[in-house]
């Protein structure tokens, strides 16, 4: 039953991707302008425009481009770079590196924050504890990132010079020199994705403890932390699972601004690169490495709440 | 327009009271629905209501006015007038700008949202109520959408249609019913395998009856807490176009790009980006609280005995 | 307005300068007179200013000997998958740089803008300067240790002409009929109409020479050999230790961006980037009041400009174009937006950092919201639709300060807000009211050719002047200096009447750089001294 559902679902994986790819090729064709006229700027001329489109292959019709894009990549191909002619896999390789282990940073140190932070103010709605946890994180979201971003580096770096300003990175430095580089996106990140998943996790759990079921072992006497965490936090789990894949695909693909700010080289900002710049091979692969990580976090994402709820388990 | 909503919220609550109201434990029934932290939160958001509305007439200077002495003053006294929150990057008056941007900011985040909403809402459920080749349809599309950086997709459309306010939220509205449309799918898969939908599906009970009495009153509160979250990052989405450069038309102000341009201000104590912050800040988290408030009166209210 | 010239002091001098000091003493017995020096900046091609202050800094040049080691990291303020290696292709400021680290051209600029020699030992034209012949450096070796020959410079710069190549200034070299080899160490320009200023055009940053038959691919014959390249990340170079003359003296230099203004001049403060390029004017004050870094201000022709497309409505009507031009506070864009980093535009290209050909002479016009009204009111319209993209720092204030004016006076100027990329395609030379930067160029008879010569590719106000055409090319013959300046003064009189061009500033090119930097060079071509510096700074 299980594993008919996750074939079924690495099958629609794919079936996304390829919704994924016409989206993108469409989305970029109707972008004023292509690569050689971007490459060229201001010094393009009718005759050099011609000659670079000309080397790029951009004279044939976009169908062909794109199918022949997609043959490509079903053997592995990624392709060239259109406007600076290094490979994708090469531009690709290191930020994908770099982007999972920013997520990963960010996820280990912001899910349990936010589990527990949310079950805390679940447990103790409408009181005092509630209102600071809720304030809190509502006052850390309300404010663009660039601004908290912003804030942290003219005190932590700028004024007191404890930790670096953008997130340089050698290559060769040691863990610590790295969480150090780190440290500055990291503190960003975290505020940012851990005060929805905290908001998110209180919601679900306020939601099932209003209902019978909760009612009844409350009746029963049964004590009030088991009921938390053995029926009302396995009961609210679906929809906060949600929450936690959807941030986690952010921390993939949407923390453009922070790493913008950091000069953290991420794929994020390599793939606005590749929009600004017309890259279609180039905007297709991240587009490809976006979606794939959304499918299999989603597939996580309902898989677990599948297990977590019994009805949805064994559907009648 | 959001007090609407929230009252519509309420009387699903008190409907999902009033189911309790047989239980021997059951919650009392209030004539006030809010706490003083909701009233205050009433408050703040009627207030920022009230200044869309006069914000410009009542604003000293004109948002586009380069009256300021200097870049970045205080608070004080200059040679055109008083300025009550100091100047802006561009001698602009802080004050008459954030009077201005109100309509902007709250006017297109508002309409993003509700818009994102109701297409989330209605798909969503839809998807979960009829499942098969339906849902499976709209949750490819969905997904594909979703999968991509919210950012990009506004970047391009931005970029290919131009920067019009109908644009604006048309792109916002779109971006967000994705996520809204995942968590009404689930919180709607949730609810049809409860027993009381299975009891209504067995009493004969028609599909639009099962969702309008059992399935939308029920994942009523979770989607009103993300209703908040949601309202916040359309804000925070049309201020990160700006730091792309995009955004609203200039002269007209929005507080994200009064955020973002008044930045380096920070470095020289000017508040010119503090109080556009602040401002924002004051309206989401008063839609929040509100939000908040009416969640714990209901669900809330048992689980408070406990402690 | 201050004198450019008075920038130079013993700090920015160039090394090639300084290398000149050097065997004026050592050559010397020790006194060197005044006219000892002016010989030998004669022989070396060093210009009479230069020569001038080297003789009153001597002292100080030489007690500042530059000393070798210590490294520095570099961010411009862009970088992206488009970053390349080929020279012919470079489009900004980070790949001029790594250009300039990695390869060398024939000809380059000083600090005033002569061209002197850097592959090419010399440069001469024949009598009417329809052909010019490069005497070509032997004894330099490629990164890899093979010999760099006229084969490698006569490829290199062929790859700029003809029907096919994709070279961004094809059409700058359109007078250049072919590059021919003549010895193995010398290369012949033979050109379809003269031009004297070739060897201006032999400096700019596309024509870097690359070895035969490659892209460049990071293999020259420059200071510094590149370690790593990756896109839109980073670059990391090292020494060259055969470089075949002084200079590179840092061990190792890192090239990165941070697009981010506000992130920028953060990294420059708190220690992170040792050179910045492009300070916002926001930011002056924090960089100024920092005692760790320093603000380095270049005044250069960068324009601030809208272009009114004489072809098409509104900007075809003079009188709106006039509208256009006397509702520009110039004084109020220089203080408030440019925050007195540059200097006033006169609605034409040419600013005096191009030296004597700048007409000093036409009047200046003012801001004056009367003639405006006036000039408006006679136009017909009432309105118009200005497209504005931050095509350089300072622009889009600069249209808004210009729509606060027209505001004032009851004409109302829309900004219709566009990104930057693709900009140059879709908007500019399209949209009737839009925005434009041209960087400066080395002479002001390349600069006003570029926009203003008639039928040019990239005469972006569609402004067709025959008396214009004219002059351009019978300036370029003209070697009475009083007869050149009556034309160029002409030139600028007629652009500053008749074109759809609307200049109100022009902005210094603004960096910042750690305090412990010396030796940089100020050529205003381009952002940290024209991206000539890595041959140059040292550490103190």
């Amino acid at each position: 039953m299980m594993t008919r559902m996750v074939m079924q679902r690495i099958g629609i994986g794919f079936a996304t991707l390829i919704v994924v790819s016409i989206i993108v090729f469409i989305a970029t064709s109707i972008l004023p302008g292509d690569v050689a006229q971007i490459v060229l700027g201001q010094s393009a001329t009718p005759e050099t425009l011609a000659a670079l489109r000309a080397q790029l292959g951009l004279d044939q019709p976009g169908y062909v481009r794109y199918f022949s894009w997609l043959g490509n990549m079903m053997t592995g191909d990624l392709g060239i770079s259109k406007a600076g002619g290094a490979t994708i896999s090469s531009l690709i390789g290191g930020r994908l590196g770099n982007t999972l282990m920013m997520a990963g940073w960010v996820a280990v140190i912001s899910i349990p924050i936010s589990i527990a932070l949310g079950l805390w103010a679940a447990m103790h709605p409408g009181t005092w504890l509630d209102r600071i946890v809720t304030f809190g994180t509502l006052s850390l979201i309300s404010v663009p990132e660039f601004f908290i971003a912003t804030v942290a580096v003219l005190i932590l770096a700028v004024e007191l010079r404890w930790l670096p300003s953008t997130a340089y990175m050698t290559g060769d430095e040691s863990f610590l020199q790295l969480m150090k580089a780190l440290a500055m996106p990291l503190i960003t990140l975290v505020i940012v994705v851990s005060a929805q998943m905290i908001r998110m996790t209180r919601a679900g759990i306020l939601n099932v403890m209003s209902s019978p079921y909760i009612e009844m072992a409350i009746l029963k006497g049964v004590p009030r932390g088991r009921i938390i965490l053995r029926h009302a936090f396995f009961n609210a789990i679906g929809p906060i699972i949600n929450v936690i894949a959807l941030n986690l695909a952010y921390l993939v693909s949407g923390v453009v601004i922070v790493e913008t700010i950091f000069a953290y080289p991420g794929l994020a900002k390599l793939m606005i690169d590749g929009v600004q710049t017309r890259d279609l091979p180039l905007v297709q692969a991240c587009a490809m490495i976006f979606c794939a990580t959304y499918v299999v976090l989603i597939l996580i994402a309902d898989v677990g709440s599948i297990l977590s709820n019994p009805r949805l388990r064994n559907p009648k | 327009m959001t007090e609407q909503v929230a009252s519509k919220k309420e009387e699903e609550v008190l409907a999902e009271l009033d189911s309790f109201a047989e239980l021997p434990d059951a919650p009392p029934k209030r004539k006030f629905r809010l706490s003083w932290v909701g009233w205050v939160s009433v408050g703040v958001v009627v207030f920022w209501l009230v200044i869309c509305v006069i914000g410009p007439s009542i604003a000293p200077f004109h948002e586009m006015d380069m009256d300021g002495d200097d870049s970045f003053l205080p608070a004080g006294q200059g040679e055109y007038g008083y300025f009550y929150l100091g100047t802006d990057y561009l001698s602009r008056d802080t004050l008459s700008r954030i009077l201005f941007g109100a309509r902007n900011t709250i006017g297109i985040s508002l309409a993003a949202t509700l818009l994102a909403y109701l297409m989330g809402i209605t798909l969503g459920i839809l998807a979960a109520v009829k499942g098969g080749w339906i849902d499976m349809g709209i949750s490819r599309v969905n997904d594909a959408i979703l999968a991509l950086p919210t950012i990009m997709l506004g970047l391009i459309v931005i970029a290919a249609l131009g920067s019009s306010i109908p644009i604006l939220i048309g792109t916002a509205a779109v971006i967000y019913a994705t996520s809204v449309f995942r968590i009404a799918r689930a919180l709607g898969q949730d609810i049809m395998v409860q027993d009381y939908v299975e009891a209504a599906a067995t009493r004969g009970e028609g599909i639009w009856w099962i969702i309008r009495a059992e399935v939308l009153p029920n994942a009523a509160m979770p989607l009103a807490t993300d209703f908040g979250l949601r309202l916040v990052f359309v804000v925070l989405f049309i201020s990160s176009l700006s730091f792309l450069g995009l955004g609203v038309q200039p002269p007209a102000s929005d507080w994200g790009s009064m955020v973002r341009e008044n930045l380096q201000g920070l470095t020289y104590g000017s508040y010119a980006a503090i109080w556009p912050a602040v401002a924002i800040a004051s309206f989401t988290i008063a839609i929040n609280l509100i939000v908040d408030d009416i969640s714990a009166k209901s669900g809330g209210s048992l689980a408070k005995k406990m402690v | 307005m201050k004198d450019p010239k008075s920038e130079l002091n013993f700090r920015n001098l160039t090394q090639a300068d300084k290398d000149l000091v050097d065997k004026m003493v050592q050559g010397g017995s020790g006194s060197v007179t005044r006219r000892d020096a002016l010989k030998l900046a004669m022989v070396t091609g060093v210009s009479l200013t230069v020569a001038e202050h080297l003789l009153t800094d001597g002292k100080a040049v030489l007690a500042a000997t530059p000393k070798k080691g210590g490294s520095v990291r570099m961010a411009s303020n862009l970088h992206g998958p488009d970053d390349q290696l080929d020279p012919i292709l470079f489009t900004s400021t980070i790949d001029y740089t790594r250009g300039r680290a990695t390869y060398n051209s024939l000809v380059q600029h000083a600090n005033d803008l002569t061209p002197q020699p850097e592959l090419a030992t010399s440069f001469e034209p024949n009598a009417n300067a329809t052909e010019w012949t490069f005497k070509l450096r032997e004894g330099v070796t490629w990164h890899d240790g093979s010999k760099f020959t006229a084969d490698d410079a006569v490829y290199s710069m062929n790859r700029h002409l003809g029907e096919n190549t994709t070279s961004v200034i094809n059409s700058v070299l359109k007078s250049v009929k072919e590059f021919k080899k003549v010895g193995p160490y010398e290369m012949k320009a033979v050109l379809h109409s003269p031009n004297a200023d070739l060897p201006t055009l032999m400096g700019l940053f596309q024509t870097k020479i690359v070895k035969e038959g490659s892209t460049g691919g990071g293999i020259g014959t420059g200071p510094y050999i590149l370690d790593s390249f990756q896109p839109g990340v980073k670059s990391v170079h090292s020494r060259n230790n055969n470089y075949w003359r002084d200079g590179a003296n840092l061990d190792a230099i890192e090239i990165t961006a941070i697009t981010d203004p506000v992130a920028r001049v953060n990294a420059l403060i708190s220690g992170d980037m040792q050179m910045v390029t492009q300070i916002d004017p926001n930011a002056f004050r924090q960089v100024e009041s920092a005692d760790n870094v320093t603000l380095l201000s270049t005044p250069a022709a960068l324009q601030l400009g809208i272009c009114c497309l004489k072809n098409s409505e509104p900007g075809s009507s003079d009188d709106f174009v006039k509208g256009m031009q006397y509702i520009q506070d110039r004084e109020r864009i220089v203080k408030r937006v440019l925050k007195g980093k540059g200097s006033l535009g006169n609605d034409t290209p040419i600013s005096f950092a191009h030296g004597k050909d700048f007409c000093s002479e036409l009047p200046q016009r003012e801001y004056d919201p009367d003639k405006a009204k006036f000039h408006f009111k006679k136009s017909g319209y009432s309105s118009a639709e200005l497209f504005v993209a931050p095509v350089t720092s300072g622009v889009e204030d600069m249209c808004l300060t210009a729509q606060a004016n027209c505001a004032k006076i009851g004409f109302d100027l829309k900004l219709k807000k566009v990104p930057t990329d693709g900009y140059w395609g879709a908007v500019w030379m399209k949209e009737p009211l839009n925005v434009v930067t041209w960087n400066m160029r080395p002479t002001a008879n390349s600069q006003m050719a570029i926009q203003f010569g008639p039928g040019g590719n990239w005469n972006d106000t569609f402004w067709n002047n025959d008396r214009m055409g004219e002059l351009l090319s019978l300036s370029l013959a003209e070697t009475d200096p009083v007869k050149r300046h009556d034309m160029y003064c002409e030139m600028q009189t007629l652009i500053h009447n008749g074109s759809g061009m609307v200049i109100p500033a022009f902005s210094n090119i603004n960096d910042g750089i750690a305090n412990n930097i010396m030796g940089m060079p100020t050529v205003p071509l381009g952002q940290l001294g024209g991206n000539e510096w890595p041959e140059f700074i040292w550490l103190a």
